[in-house]
């Protein structure tokens, strides 16, 4: 049928389907800026427009619907304001807000949070921070924490009223109402002399170090990179481009959770009028590998292949499909006959070693990591005793022992797992994925479609999120095997539904502690036993279950003679199931160990009598120290001994601490009552955590930096940035040993073809390992042209040497202050005299990891006659080092802690006998909106860690270990449940407040 | 799949092409996602110029169009405090902007706050051709089975009526494991209305005053047990909110508050 749309007041006839929904027209027009979230019932408002100028999702109107009405999209908001000869008017207050405020991560939401800003400040110029919220609910982001999308809008509000605002970092001089954080002027007493307490609006408060100051982009809110196109919604995501004749790509996943594949008929598929290919495991190569994005050797099991005759959990892959529509793709899909032979069901991974059970692996491809053993459903084992544990507990006063256990989680980072692959004009295979590891992709995917690796280039577009969750060398090869097949490109994009029954999640585990304590305090010995759950396939299975263990249990070592040598034994094994694969997710196992760890120092605290922070810091690893894992394991190679340098918990502690005003309330009875609501109690609860920066001596991550004619510099690097802000951060500190501001460093990442090699972003390396390696390529970049400069200035009459030259100002700069610009000096080297291209390409490897640390402090309501738990307020203040960019790393923290306080209290993956999840969409698996959060608070409290040029650690993942036992600590604070699982759901504080005193009464009741 | 889309300027055309069993013809009301349809071709009949996206309130009586938007009954003066609560745990603004009644009472399931309040304020609902009113409580039992008519065009309810809404959920906003709606006429009649299970919210309770709403609320969830919590729980808990509900009420009838 034929239609006209108006889209931003241009008119335009075209031909549609009478299904077609808008979404997609649009985007088949051009308007790239509407994205996609993969849902079908408008859950997550990326595809959000404006229709009549009210924000509505795309996804959930027929094109034909939208005919007669105004239909506004994120191209019509604002422009780059500098097109050569061209001048725009530029970005709009909104798009512009969004820039300076840092809340812009992945971008993927960007455009539709913008559109629902522009909708609310039209017809409400003045909305309190309550309308914002409400304006963004329809829009969910797992990055930001919408603090600073919300005060990108009141910022944007203030701006088109006139107002004026102060600049990013100025303390304000008016208003309260449009930047809430500014009210809050807790102020602190300066530690130490040496320390500079900075309060800000945008800025989290930041407690920095001498080492730190003095530097011109490096520990400043420069403003990301990737922004300016991210706020346009420019076509920067993988399935932002097509290609002529692309096909889609669909899959048919297995409904039932272990069985045989008796008899497979594809022909009817195959006969359907617009299938290009419909491919079995009949079809094509069988290639044993690991999904696994790491390094070589891959430290765990080779267990997967891209189709087998054999399913393991329900979601596995049957068969794939690529067609010339997604409409005929998905029919062929359905026309796809396969009789299963049925196999018994493993859920409960207690139920995994048990002699009858049934073997899930039972492949002859099989290929055993370490001690995992294929015959026991084992993909991993870890047995490490460090001291002597049991002479540790003969030597304690008491013992505790308890068993918690976490859940499976999903990722949900927004943007879906979305590949396009082409062949190009050299026969080489172009792989555009977002993915967090494009060589890894690389390397272990050659073997399995049979190309060489260097017929294979992957490149890596702006990701829309992924928290590990694209560290999964996960559906490159579907699209893969399907261009082979049929020589086209093909574009596969999973659904959201998809995401949830077959992608990758956070492994859910059963943790037993026990824990050796003296009558002072001293912790003696210290034993976790870990069963972990990777699902039907191992990939990270040993490292994950590993850091479990190894972060969570070396924050503890003991104090006195236990300090020097600390009783430590952690057991784990991770067993299969008939469930979806578990993977990587920010943490990396961190939380799991972290919930048990600080749950189980509260119930000692509680037991006896302690001051919960006296007796978390008395026994807490110290400055210098032996980090006591590190001589016992090492992501499954040989461990080296690491010293622990920088350790600023105690600072942590006592800035989250006057944050939160703990001590007025910790203990206070009239705190925790609620007056006229009796029902309600609040409670206040913290926990201590520590992460870990990069693996050391594997994780290398390279870049190259060259000079251009203007003194401008391409900064190539291999790391991903997966909205975090690496790319920012990275051209950060190569601008500030160059001597430029940050827009003169053109950062790209990245391209197995172009860029250096990097392993990818994970294990919180980015900052830390491609951040030295940036570095060192900067200081030899910098080199040269310093030569160059004496050169130039001994021509000049002015004798010096390249030493005594600074790189300031775009300038290389004499002690005497005569200067030579960059850019006559990258003219002098590319034009006019022994002409040589001025670039350097460097890497790096740490010996050492070292990690932050922080304090995690949680307040909570609970009502204790319904088991609910409102999560008041949240405030974490960390050690991560130098913090080279305020904005993007406090954008970290405020984001890790709200996808922690969805792992807290409301988000699981839960499978009925037969293996078939509950949760398929976003709304059974609950996020958090944006009109629904607690108060958040971010503090840094800086250390300059000497292994690294900048002093910095990592900051992605620490924010995620420590908000659920926080606030499972302030419950027990509340109403004295003590949770040993989480999410906090109300019917188990429920059960647990049944237990307990404080509401038998209601209870009998109704017994 | 969708092969035909409509838009129908009058009500006996929409009718006439809802008629046609030969166009195999759906209405098209702006519901909560676009139905995945078989492979049979199916007719779209969009009603959106049909003037059904109108909410006033006319003699204590509130009347909706079909085709009114949750955000638009939540910003009118037909929307109480305790129904614009329900409106926003339903579902996100954008969604708010599009979902209108009658494609929300379409394909809501027991978990929704919204019908859960309306069957509360026990909303009759106009099915056309030839308006037949139906109460929502007689039909959403039978919804997936039995239709009155071709499509909605209206729903009305009394406007001088209290209403109170509580609910338990796992974070602020997610959809309730219980919620409970309690309308209050100002004859005494007392309507409780329980959601957070099942196909469809059910009613606990209709009476000439609220003496026994408590009991009401327990028994009626005696099998409510599934993935998302025990029946046990529900039951407890509903009673709980089932009070609550009526002490707010009777603090707002009191202080003369809004409805």
């Amino acid at each position: 049928m034929k239609i006209t749309l108006n889209i931003n007041q241009i008119e335009i006839k075209i031909k549609v389907n009478p299904g077609d929904r808008l979404l997609d027209t649009l985007r088949d027009l051009g308007y790239l800026g509407v994205k996609s979230g993969g849902c079908v019932r408008g859950e997550c408002g990326a595809c959000t427009v404006l229709l009549d100028g009210k924000s509505v999702n795309s996804c959930m109107l027929l094109a034909a619907q939208a005919e007669g009405h105004l239909i506004e999209t994120i191209e019509a908001q604002g422009q780059h304001p500098d097109q050569g000869w061209k001048k725009t008017t530029g970005l709009d207050p909104i798009q512009q807000a969004f820039i300076e405020t840092g809340a812009i991560q992945c971008g993927y939401c960007t455009p539709a949070m913008v559109l629902a800003a522009e909708a609310l400040l039209r017809d409400n110029p003045k909305p309190s921070e309550e309308e914002v919220r409400d304006a963004l609910s329809g829009v969910l982001c797992r990055c930001t924490g919408y603090v600073k999308p919300v005060q990108a809008i009141l910022r944007a509000g203030a701006l088109l009223r006139g107002e004026t605002v102060p600049a990013i970092g100025e303390k304000p001089q008016v208003s309260e109402e449009w930047l809430p954080e500014f009210r809050d002027e807790t102020r602190l007493p300066d530690k130490e002399d040496d320390k500079v307490l900075i309060l800000s609006g945008i800025l989290p408060r930041l407690i920095t170090t001498p080492e730190s100051k003095g530097m011109h982009t490096v520990g400043h809110p420069e403003t990301k990179v990737d922004a300016m196109k991210l706020v346009q919604g420019k076509p920067a995501f993988t399935a932002d481009i097509t290609k002529p004749d692309m096909l889609i790509a669909k899959v048919l996943y297995s409904p039932v959770a272990h069985a045989n594949i008796k008899r497979i008929d594809v022909s009817k598929a195959r006969a359907l009028p617009g299938v290009a290919a419909v491919l079995t495991w009949e079809d094509i190569p069988r290639v044993v590998y690991s999904t696994a994005g790491q390094s070589d050797p891959i430290p765990g099991p080779l267990d997967t292949f891209s189709l087998d005759k054999k399913v393991r959990f329900a979601g596995d892959r049957v068969a794939l499909v690529a067609a010339e529509t997604a409409e005929i793709a998905e029919h062929a899909i359905q026309l796809i006959e396969v009789e299963y032979d049925e196999l018994p069901v493993i859920i409960d991974p207690r139920d995994a070693m048990k002699e009858d059970a049934a073997q899930i692996h039972d492949e002859p491809e099989y290929v055993n990591f370490a001690a995992s053993d294929a015959s026991k459903n084992l993909a991993a084992e870890i047995r490490i005793d460090i001291g002597d544990v049991d002479k540790g507990f003969k030597e304690a006063d008491r013992i505790f022992e308890e068993e918690y256990v976490v859940p499976k989680v999903q990722l949900a980072h927004i943007e879906p797992h979305v590949v396009i692959t082409y062949w190009d004009s050299d026969d080489r295979l172009i792989i555009r994925t977002s993915t967090q590891v494009p060589f890894h992709v690389r390397r272990i995917i050659a073997p399995v479609i049979g190309l060489p690796v260097k017929r294979i280039r992957v490149i890596k577009p702006r990701i829309g999120g992924a928290f590990g969750g694209k560290q999964e060398v996960l559906i490159e090869d579907v699209a893969a095997h399907l261009t082979i097949a049929t020589g086209r490109p093909v574009l596969y994009e999973m659904t959201r539904e998809e995401e949830f029954i077959a992608s990758r999640s956070r492994h859910p585990m059963r943790i037993k502690l026990k824990t050796g304590v003296k009558n002072d305090g001293t912790i003696t010995a210290n034993e976790m036993i870990c069963l972990s759950d990777t699902g039907a396939y191992g990939c990270h299975a040993l490292t994950v279950a590993g850091n479990t263990g190894h972060k969570s249990m070396a924050l503890y070592v003991g104090d006195g003679k236990y300090r020097q040598s600390p009783n430590i034994r952690f057991h784990a094994d991770a067993v299969y199931t008939n469930t979806p694969p578990s993977g990587a997710y920010r943490g990396y196992g961190v939380p799991q160990g972290a919930w048990a760890v600080e749950r189980q120092m509260e119930a000692i605290v509680l037991e006896m009598g302690f001051d919960p922070i006296d007796f978390r810091l008395k026994n807490t690893l110290r400055p210098g120290e032996l980090h006591p894992f590190s001589t016992a394991w090492s992501e499954g190679r040989e461990p080296k001994p690491e010293v622990v340098n920088t350790i600023g918990l105690e600072d942590c502690v006592a800035q989250g601490k006057a944050a939160i005003d703990w001590e007025s309330k910790r203990g206070n009875q009239s705190w925790h009552e609620i007056p006229g609501k009796p029902f309600l109690k609040r409670g206040i609860g913290l926990a201590l955590v520590m992460q870990g920066t990069s693996i050391p001596h594997l994780d290398m991550g390279g870049a190259s930096i060259k000079l251009n004619d203007d003194g401008t510099f391409n900064l190539l690097v291999g790391a991903t940035d997966l909205g975090t802000g690496s790319d920012t951060v990275l051209g950060q500190m190569a601008a500030e040993v160059l001597g430029v501001p940050l827009e003169d460093m053109i950062v790209y990442s990245s391209d197995t073809d172009l860029t250096p090699f990097d392993k990818g972003a994970y294990a919180s390396s980015t900052t830390y390992i491609s951040g030295a390696a940036v570095t060192k390529a900067a200081n030899k970049v910098a080199e040269r042209i310093k030569l160059r400069a004496a050169r130039m200035f001994s021509e000049r009459e002015i004798r010096i040497v390249a030493e005594e030259i600074k790189l300031v100002n775009r300038s290389a700069v004499t002690l005497a202050g005569q200067a030579i610009s960059i850019e006559e000096i990258a003219m002098d080297a590319l034009h006019h005299t022994d002409q040589e291209q001025i670039m350097a390409v460097a890497s790096h490897v740490s010996p050492v990891s070292p990690p932050p640390f922080a304090a995690q402090f949680a307040e909570v309501t609970v009502d204790i006659e319904t088991g609910q738990v409102t999560v008041d307020k949240l405030i974490m203040a960390v050690d991560a080092g130098v913090i080279i960019n305020p904005v993007t790393a406090s954008g970290q923290v405020e984001g890790g802690m709200v996808q922690a306080l969805g792992y807290a209290v409301c988000e699981e993956m839960v499978y009925d006998a037969n293996g078939k999840a509950r949760e398929t969409d976003f709304l059974d698996y609950h996020i958090f909106r944006a009109d629904e959060m607690p108060e958040m608070k971010t503090i840094f409290v800086e250390t300059f860690e000497p292994s690294h040029p900048f002093g910095v650690k990592s900051v992605s993942e620490i924010p995620i270990d420590g908000v659920a036992p926080a606030v499972g600590n302030a419950i027990l604070d509340a109403c004295g449940v003590s949770l040993k699982e989480i999410p906090a759901v109300p019917e188990k504080i429920w059960c647990g407040l049944k237990k307990t005193n404080i509401n038998r009464g209601l209870c009998e009741n109704f017994r | 799949m969708i092969t035909k889309y409509h838009r129908p300027k009058t009500f006996n055309k929409a009718v006439s092409l809802l008629s046609d069993k030969s166009l195999n013809a759906v209405a098209l009301v702006g519901g909560t996602f676009i139905k995945n349809y078989s492979d049979k071709p199916v007719t779209v009949v969009d009603l959106q110029d049909l003037g059904l996206d109108v909410v006033e309130v006319v003699n204590q009586e509130v009347e909706a169009g079909s085709m009114v938007t949750m955000q638009k009954l939540r910003e009118s003066d037909a929307g109480n405090n305790a129904l614009r609560r329900a409106i926003m745990l339903e579902a996100g603004k954008n969604v708010r902007n599009t979902m209108t009644l009658a494609g929300h009472l379409a394909s809501c399931d027991g978990r929704s706050p919204l019908t859960t309040a309306l069957l509360a304020l026990d909303v009759s609902m106009t099915w056309q051709p030839g308006n037949i009113r139906v109460q929502l409580g007689d039909h959403l039992p039978v919804r997936s089975h039995k239709s009155p008519g071709l499509f909605i065009s209206g729903l009305s309810w009394k406007h001088d009526i209290w209403l109170a809404f509580e609910y338990v959920a796992r974070s602020p906003l997610d959809r309730p494991i219980v919620c409970v709606a309690l309308a209050q006429w100002p004859s005494g009649r007392t309507r409780l209305a329980l959601g957070g299970y099942g196909n469809a919210p059910i009613i606990a309770f209709d009476g000439p005053e609220p003496a026994g709403i408590e009991y009401a609320a327990k028994d009626a969830l005696y099998d409510a047990d599934d993935e998302w919590a025990s029946a046990e729980y529900r039951q407890d808990v509903a009673v709980t909110l089932a009070r609550r509900c009526l002490d707010r009420i009777q603090v707002s009838q009191t202080a003369e508050g809004e409805m």
